[in-house]
């Protein structure tokens, strides 16, 4: 189309876009132009009142052809002219920026890489870009990658970059050229950005300077026939032998229907496995994978799906996490009023698990409580915490059949606050002395209950009720649901679970509130809620409405062998303790860096009460794979309590240990442990089509344009015209456009088919 | 502590003697006839459902042998010895000691009886005489491997023992029973309870009345039966009769040192049995 315009008008519409229209014929020239025309078309006027065979009409229709003919080469006459800014050959500058990522070598459908275009284009030769380039423009040459550099040689560019950072390549690409006249930027690159800023932070400034950018665009935008794994969002540290629930994104492009295997590894170890179903070709499907992390330490799971036949990218099936197992043994606190078996069976239920310490607390009689799994004889000596410290120990609680009245106003207020404020995850169980019937309405823990409270039941005797207990679709997918069971099971499992019991009608949730299980009442008009949690502050808290889980245990339909209690418990608990804050918490800006590249270490750091502290000394030791000890301080953000930073470069390539610890007045506040390596990634290879969007949007935003290899031969012309730097103004003449002969013709063409038509010659 | 304890068993001396009115909660299972009418169970079960009350007081029905001895002329089996008045009052005063919500009636259960699995704690009594059937043996079995908990009481001398033994060898098979030391957590989880007594029958344990043994060297002896995982599923109070004491502790001739320990030992068994 637009060689079809540069034919009629002489110039592209780029040309006429950037310039300024105007007349260059003198004044008085105008003058006697004008009357010439107004006298020609008089005369041509009166053609209509002429006598002969036409009729007026038809007279008429050949008099305007006449007119426009002679308006036609009136406006010739008066030398019509466009009025164009154009870059001072040879004065200014151009910085011409090469994608030098790993995804520059992805073939697509081609038979040749997209960096093909680099070495037929950018290098000297005959008609190349960079030669027409350069009769105009100074030109300047940058790589970028994960970072950007200037290079002289062509020969430094591999294309094995781990990362594209568009944004910083821009940059400093401004920044080098920011002492000399520049006409604009050219980008060559897919556009496959995977840098970690927004392109605007590196647009806004070009903006200012005028700068405009022009973005070639290479490879397909979409690749296919392919398969793809999306992101993975994974909790960053796990308890030993938790369950945990990934949603995998897997996406298809021309690989038509069928089912492929999502697997699950640790370390070559298979830990899952799923099959399903791919989707419509460029809709994501959900693979929902569930599995459990049994060795402490930081742990590497992949989510892979085996290459496909035909694939064009397979590293981009598979996408590797950390997870941070913790192998420690976590206090939680089980508080309850009396005497119950739940207390006995939970207890069983975890006991083999080293990593769970369930701290009973039972009250016995008035005054007189039962310790159980207490570290030392002082722990609990006095009943219920009655410091936020003692309390604060324990990273969850749970609250069973015990009165509000039991606690003071000071304890209730703490231990919401133990939720809010500690970040610890509070259980409420159900029983004669919870929820409404234990008087907790009106209390400030009430708030912290994801479900709502009613009227206690009433009546001698209360509510009494079964309950068959059932999984709500976001329960089917969550951990504590699962009991130990093949994701296609569960729902079965649960169905095979006898009934349990309810004394507290609890029918609704809070807003925001999640309902795990639910269950159907022959007394209650609608569900039960049995099993439902929401956040609260920095924690969480749930609400588990039934009595007797135990009988998932007892019941005689229940196989002495079954798992099902044991499995719900441990994953209840462990759950609970998921998320829970330390005093002091290390954590990284990204699991994995490039060596050379700057890492972000950030500490959360709380006294023993989770108050912030600003005045601690922070410093994290950082191991190297050669087992290497680096010594990093870290200071206090200022911008947010508690929060200390630094950077990191790690300069080997391998697994790196950071241990943060902090102190105050030489006394320790607590440290925090966590891992990243330091090594090529293989972020190239995913979402690598070309981005057009983006490569447009740089363009627009910048006053520059955008071209693929097919349209890029008008580039150098394009910045002449819309560049910046050192310029000068050209006339341009538009008399002599095709476009105004052919019309002529063309007039003189109709006016003439139209006589032989009617007879008239 | 003794104190409370006399005013706990005083107070209710009028609802002992009255005894009647509290309703049972009784197993109807298809197993075999659950013996005479002076302890048959009453069918006042059916109003109750098992689950509305934390705790259920339970008492095993089990088949008595023909082996001779008071129980095999069938008068009465022997399971039902004290039942049910040892129950009520032992309930009665539980309640009072313990910060426990309770079912008030009495709740005897068949081995062989699925509703058995609802009641965790299970109380079974002259256990010289039982004579358990395939199915009851089955039962009992799966209950304590399920996590149930077994509380044997009033069965004296070698003879008796050997029954016992014998039956709970069928039971579970290859697991020993041993004894349970003073210093096991039994002794002190709700009282500290420092010297295995040989509670009496009421009639033996008044003073001027017949030994307080039943038998001639018996020695009052608490044992016990763990899982693979060292979990205590059975506790054995030998040569000794807890049941006795529970039934008869108001009778101001009964020595008050015997009902308060078996109080005190029924109470820490039951507060073990619902925590471990």
């Amino acid at each position: 189309m637009n060689t079809v315009f540069e034919f009629l008008f002489k110039y592209r519409p780029l040309v006429f876009e950037q310039g300024d229209f105007t007349l260059a014929a003198s004044g008085s020239a105008r003058i006697w132009i004008g009357v010439a025309a107004v006298a020609a078309i008089a005369v041509t006027a009166s053609y209509t009142y002429a006598r002969g065979r036409s009729t007026p009409v038809e007279r008429g229709i050949m008099a305007a052809l006449r007119v426009g003919l002679v308006l036609l080469l009136a406006f010739a006459l008066l030398q019509p002219t466009l009025v164009v800014s154009t870059v001072v050959p040879q004065q200014n500058f151009v910085g011409v920026l090469i994608d030098d990522s790993r995804s520059m070598s992805l073939t697509d459908g081609a038979e040749e890489p997209r960096s093909a275009f680099v070495d037929a284009e950018l290098a000297p030769g005959d008609g190349s870009l960079v030669d027409a380039l350069s009769e105009r423009f100074v030109l300047r040459y940058f790589r970028f990658s994960d970072v950007a550099r200037r290079i002289n040689d062509f020969g430094e560019l591999d294309f094995s970059g781990p990362r594209t950072n568009l944004a910083s390549a821009l940059d400093l690409a401004r920044q080098e050229l920011s002492g000399v006249p520049l006409s604009g930027l050219v980008v060559v690159s897919d556009g496959a950005d995977t840098g970690d800023r927004p392109i605007t932070e590196a647009l806004t400034p070009l903006q200012a300077a005028q700068v405009p950018v022009y973005t070639v665009g290479l490879g397909e935008e979409v690749i296919e026939p392919d398969i793809e794994v999306g992101r993975i969002e994974v909790p960053r540290t796990v308890l030993e032998g938790t369950t945990v629930m990934v949603d995998v994104v897997v996406t298809q492009h021309g690989m038509g229907s069928g089912s492929v295997p999502v697997i699950v590894e640790d370390d070559q170890r298979i830990l899952t496995e799923e099959t399903i179903e791919l989707g419509e070709d460029g809709d994501p499907v959900v693979a929902r994978v569930g599995f459990q992390l049994d060795r402490a330490g930081p742990r590497r799971v992949r989510f892979r799906i085996p290459p496909q036949p035909g694939e064009r990218v397979e590293r981009n099936n598979a996408r590797e996490v950390l997870i941070e197992v913790r192998g420690d043994r976590e206090k939680i606190l089980y508080f309850e009023g009396e005497p119950r078996f739940e207390v006995k069976f939970t207890r069983r239920a975890v006991e083999d698990d080293e990593n769970l310490q369930l701290v009973i607390l039972q009250r016995t009689a008035e005054s007189k409580f039962l310790r159980l799994s207490v570290t030392d004889s002082t722990e609990l000596r006095f009943g219920f915490p009655t410091s936020r410290e003692e309390l604060y120990r324990y990273r969850a609680l749970v609250l069973g059949s015990v009165e509000a009245s039991h606690f003071t106003h000071n304890q209730l207020t703490m231990i919401a606050d133990f939720v809010s404020e500690r970040g610890g995850s509070l259980l409420f169980l159900g029983g004669r002395s919870a929820f409404a019937e234990g008087g907790w309405a009106g209390t400030p823990v009430e708030e912290v209950m994801p479900v709502t409270l009613g009227e206690p039941a009433g009546g001698p005797d209360g509510f009494f009720s079964e309950v068959r207990v059932r999984p709500t679709p976001a329960g089917l997918a969550h951990p504590t649901v699962q009991l130990d069971t093949p994701l296609d099971e569960v729902a079965e499992r649960w169905d095979s679970l006898p009934p349990l019991t309810i004394v507290n009608p609890v029918t609704g949730t809070k807003p925001g509130a999640t309902t795990l299980l639910a269950g159907e009442s022959p007394d209650l008009a609608s569900d039960q809620v049995v099993l439902a949690f929401h956040r609260y502050g920095r924690g969480k808290a749930a609400a588990f409405t039934v009595q007797d889980s135990w009988l998932w245990q007892m019941h005689a339909d229940v196989p002495v062998e079954d798992r099902s209690h044991q499995a719900f418990w441990q994953q209840m608990l462990r759950w609970l303790l998921d998320g829970v804050p330390t005093p002091v918490a290390a954590s990284l800006d990204r699991e994995r860096v490039d060596p050379g590249t700057a890492l972000r270490l950030t500490a959360a750091v709380a006294d023993s009460s989770y108050i912030e502290v600003n005045d601690a000394s922070v410093l994290a030791r950082v191991t190297t794979p050669t087992g290497a000890i680096e010594e990093v301080p870290l200071s206090w953000t200022v911008e947010r309590d508690g929060q200390y930073e630094t950077e990191f470069r790690p300069s080997e390539v391998g697994d790196y240990e950071v241990e943060i610890v902090a102190e105050r007045g030489g006394e320790v506040l607590g440290s925090g442990t966590t891992h990243f390596r330091a090594g090529p990634g293989d972020d190239e290879y995913f979402d690598a089509g070309r981005r057009t969007s983006l490569l447009e949007r740089i363009a627009d935003e910048t006053g520059g344009q955008s071209y693929t290899p097919r349209s890029v031969a008008s580039l150098p012309d394009d910045i002449a015209v819309t560049g910046a730097g050192v310029t000068l103004v050209e006339e341009r003449d538009l008399w002599d456009m095709p476009a105004i002969f052919l019309a002529m013709l063309l007039l003189m063409a109709a006016e003439w088919s139209f006589r032989r038509l009617r007879g008239l010659v | 502590m003794q104190r409370i304890l006399r005013a706990a068993f005083v107070s209710l001396v009028p609802v002992a003697l009255v005894g009647l009115g509290a309703p049972a909660l009784v197993s109807n299972g298809d197993g075999e006839d659950s013996g005479p009418a002076a302890a048959a169970p009453t069918d006042l079960a059916v109003d109750e459902r098992p689950g509305r009350y934390p705790f259920y007081w339970t008492r095993a029905i089990y088949s008595s042998g023909s082996s001779g001895g008071f129980y095999g002329w069938g008068r009465r089996e022997s399971w039902a010895t004290d039942f049910p008045k040892s129950d009520r009052q032992f309930v009665t005063v539980l309640k009072r000691l313990v910060e426990i919500d309770v079912w008030d009636g009495e709740n005897a259960v068949r081995l062989d009886d699925p509703i058995l699995r609802h009641f965790p704690l299970l109380y079974m009594v002259e256990v010289g005489y039982m004579d358990l059937g395939d199915s009851e043996v089955e039962g009992l079995r799966s209950y304590l491997e399920a996590g149930g908990f077994l509380i044997v009481d009033d069965f004296w001398g070698a003879r008796e023992w050997a029954v016992f033994q014998e039956n709970m060898g069928r039971v579970l098979p290859d697991k020993p029973i041993v004894d349970l030391p003073l210093e096991h957590p039994i002794f002190s989880t709700f009282y500290d309870i420092e010297e295995v007594k040989q509670v009496p029958a009421r009639g033996r344990g008044i003073p001027g009345g017949p030994p307080a043994a039943e038998c001639r060297g018996c020695e009052p002896t608490v044992r016990g039966i763990f899982d693979d995982d060292g979990r205590l599923m059975v506790v054995i109070n030998w040569n000794t009769d807890l049941g006795d004491a529970w039934e008869w502790a108001e009778d101001p001739r009964y020595p008050l040192e015997y009902s308060t320990y078996a109080y005190q030992m029924g109470a820490n068994m039951i507060v073990y049995a619902m925590s471990h």
